[in-house]
């Protein structure tokens, strides 16, 4: 599934219409370059949670917890040098708890993301304008397909 | 001997004393993790009603995995700030040896299974031999379907307990001939089994050190991880 967004506004509502649907367990990976605006989707899927808490990168912090309808754990691995490095805060403990994550820069940990999951791959198509591509692995993101189309 | 026991390794928290042979009281929750929350307070209620004081403990006996990663980080904080301050040794006991003491005198195989989150379990295989537990394999952790074909190699009895029992029993049951599952009031660790295995370490092997004992997380390595991922990539090359 592709999507255009012209503005950061576009981005976070997009976000919001995913976060949402979303229920917990669900797992949705972020990926594209630095600048790209993961974070700023990432916002739009807080907001769809209930969660109205300011979010910010876990860069230096790895993983950031928030509460909403549906707790949130967002996630960005840029700074991992190894897969093993995530495995070992208790990983598994996080994103199979009864939780949204959202993980910025999967691609780092890929042998880690189980096989059901959403992978959202953004790239620049001009200083603001981007597009987003949405993939759905799992029947259990059959709902948050219908709401997008 | 007063020895102050602390479990939570899994979803259920849980603190007992025990006088030498005696237990004098046990506090068991398995509702959510809440670890970090309840843990101060159910120590403090449980020496309030004994009439003792910290100082009164001889001893602090810890689950020291595997188990729940944070679960296991707060048991373990927790005891040693008890130990440093109350100058009181502590011991670490694995959460399996304490989860298969539970079931003791059971002929055959016990076998604690712990879920360890894909598919996987911790466990270990043991038997009562004369009287004591002993272990008959290492700690593992490892996929539900390789520990039974190991089981079914074994060609023994078998009784399982533990957090996966309700995951699995019904797996288990299709695939090993006629398994045993702990009854409920069993299947959840009890700090008074851990505190009693903890009495005896002490006594035979001595205090872990304080400022190295560290949980006992037992994860698969990277490349264990990778090869079955790997498997799982391949095109079903088999059918």
């Amino acid at each position: 599934m592709n999507f255009i967004t012209n503005t950061v506004e576009e981005t976070i509502e997009l976000g919001k219409k995913i976060g949402r649907s979303l229920k917990p367990c669900d797992i949705v990976c972020i990926d594209g370059d630095l600048g790209s605006g993961k974070t700023h989707l990432t916002k739009g899927i807080a907001l769809g949670l209930g969660i109205d808490e300011h979010i910010t990168s876990p860069t230096f912090n790895i993983v950031n917890e928030y509460e909403g309808r549906i707790k949130l754990y967002h996630f960005d691995v840029y700074r991992v040098n190894d897969p093993d490095e995530i495995a070992a805060i208790g990983f598994d403990e996080y994103i199979f708890s009864n939780a949204v994550s959202v993980i910025e820069w999967s691609d780092y940990i890929k042998e880690l993301i189980p096989d059901e999951h959403i992978q959202i791959n953004i790239s620049n198509e001009s200083e603001t304008r981007r597009s987003i591509n949405i993939q759905f692995f799992g029947k259990r993101y059959d709902n948050i397909k219908e709401v997008l189309l | 001997m007063k020895i102050l026991g602390i479990d939570t390794a899994t979803e259920s928290a849980s603190c007992a004393v025990i006088d030498d042979g005696k237990v004098l009281g046990e506090i068991v929750f398995n509702y959510k993790k809440q670890h970090s929350v309840i843990l101060m307070d159910m120590i403090d209620s449980i020496l309030k009603n004994l009439k003792l004081d910290i100082s009164d403990i001889d001893g602090f006996a810890v689950s020291e995995g595997p188990g729940s990663f944070t679960g296991l980080r707060i048991g373990t904080a927790a005891v040693k700030g008890l130990s440093q301050g109350t100058k009181k040794p502590l011991v670490g006991i694995s959460t399996l040896d304490s989860l298969a003491f539970n079931m003791a005198f059971t002929p055959g195989i016990i076998c604690p299974i712990m879920d360890a989150l894909r598919g996987n379990v911790y466990t270990s295989l043991y038997e009562f031999e004369g009287g004591a537990l002993v272990r008959k394999s290492e700690y593992m952790v490892i996929d539900l379907d390789k520990l039974i074909e190991l089981l079914s190699d074994r060609n023994s009895q078998v009784c399982f307990i533990g957090d996966a029992v309700p995951l699995y029993r019904v797996k288990l049951s299709l695939n090993l001939r006629d398994p045993k599952f702990a009854p409920a009031h069993l299947n959840v660790a009890k700090a008074a089994s851990l505190a009693e295995l903890g009495l005896i370490k002490l006594t035979d092997k001595g205090a872990s050190d304080l400022h190295t004992f560290a949980p006992f997380y037992l994860r698969k390595s990277q490349a264990e991880r990778e090869y079955e991922k790997k498997q799982r990539d391949l095109p079903n090359e088999r059918l």
